[in-house]
């Protein structure tokens, strides 16, 4: 049975300051696991002005003791599809895993968009359908299990992302508002 | 960051020096030019090599058309 969960925050700083981080959040100290992160794809597509990214992420792969004999301890492939429409200041990321897909499906949705009502904020939805089928009479075990580690997975990828943006405000990146968003900002 | 393999690392990293400095100078304030073109065909060309090699090709493929699939399409 598929399992979802979403939460929603934000973050005190502009749609472009948070898109340019979240497209750089690797490596951070709060990401470890991730071993690899790589552009399988890059393009703009000319019409609609919108970017359209897609990366191949190698992750450790952490299982639980129960779980070890019936799980390799391979590294976890992980496939994210983004795509940043900066006319609408919005940035969608999806990603899903591309391998131990019999054990478990997570699929993850992201969404970044200029705070319509302050766009010196950034509000932040996350999505996940979790669902498993295995069967032995395990999937729904594991599915709550991996339901348990997904929010904490969700505050640890927060810290990182705060890392990022703490990081690129000192570089002093961003000290202009963007002309998208003082029109998005006026949008009220 | 690394990259899947070794080999691409330093291509992968020429790249995003390239993609970081377009996205925040170019492509956030209105650019519709994609600068980073050849730096990416590259490091693109060394990394379906180094998926090919690894087998993880087919795998990648067959995976892209369902990505997100459970939720609405935009």
């Amino acid at each position: 049975m598929v399992k979802f969960y979403q939460q929603k925050h934000s973050y005190d700083y502009s749609w472009g300051t948070v898109s340019y981080a979240f497209l750089n959040r690797y490596p951070n100290p709060f990401a470890t696991h991730v071993l690899s992160a790589d552009t399988v794809d890059h393009r703009l597509d000319e019409a609609t002005g919108k970017l359209h990214i897609t990366r191949l992420l190698r992750k450790t792969n952490s299982i639980p003791r129960w779980a070890r004999g019936i799980m390799r301890g391979n590294d976890a492939y992980i496939l994210e599809d983004v795509i940043v429409d900066r006319e609408g200041g919005v940035l969608v990321s999806k990603t899903r895993n591309i391998t131990h897909t019999r054990l478990l499906k997570v699929e993850e949705k992201q969404t970044l968009a200029v705070d319509p009502f302050d766009p010196h904020r950034t509000l932040c939805k996350n999505e996940t359908s979790i669902v498993s089928n295995i069967g032995y009479g395990l999937n729904s075990r594991i599915e709550n299990f991996s339901l348990s580690r997904f929010s904490e997975n969700l505050a640890k990828s927060r810290k990182g992302m705060l890392y990022v943006l703490d990081l690129a405000q000192r570089k002093g990146l961003f000290r202009q508002r963007l002309p998208m968003e003082q029109r998005l900002g006026q949008q009220q | 960051m690394e990259s899947i393999d070794p080999k691409c690392t330093k291509l992968k990293h020429e790249f995003d020096a390239c993609f970081t400095w377009w996205y925040s100078e170019k492509f956030l304030k209105g650019s519709k030019t994609n600068d980073c073109e050849q730096a990416f065909r590259k490091y693109q060309e060394c990394v379906k090599q180094a998926l090919k090699d690894k087998g993880l090709s087919k795998m990648i493929n067959d995976a892209r058309p369902s990505i997100g699939s459970r939720f609405d399409t935009e």
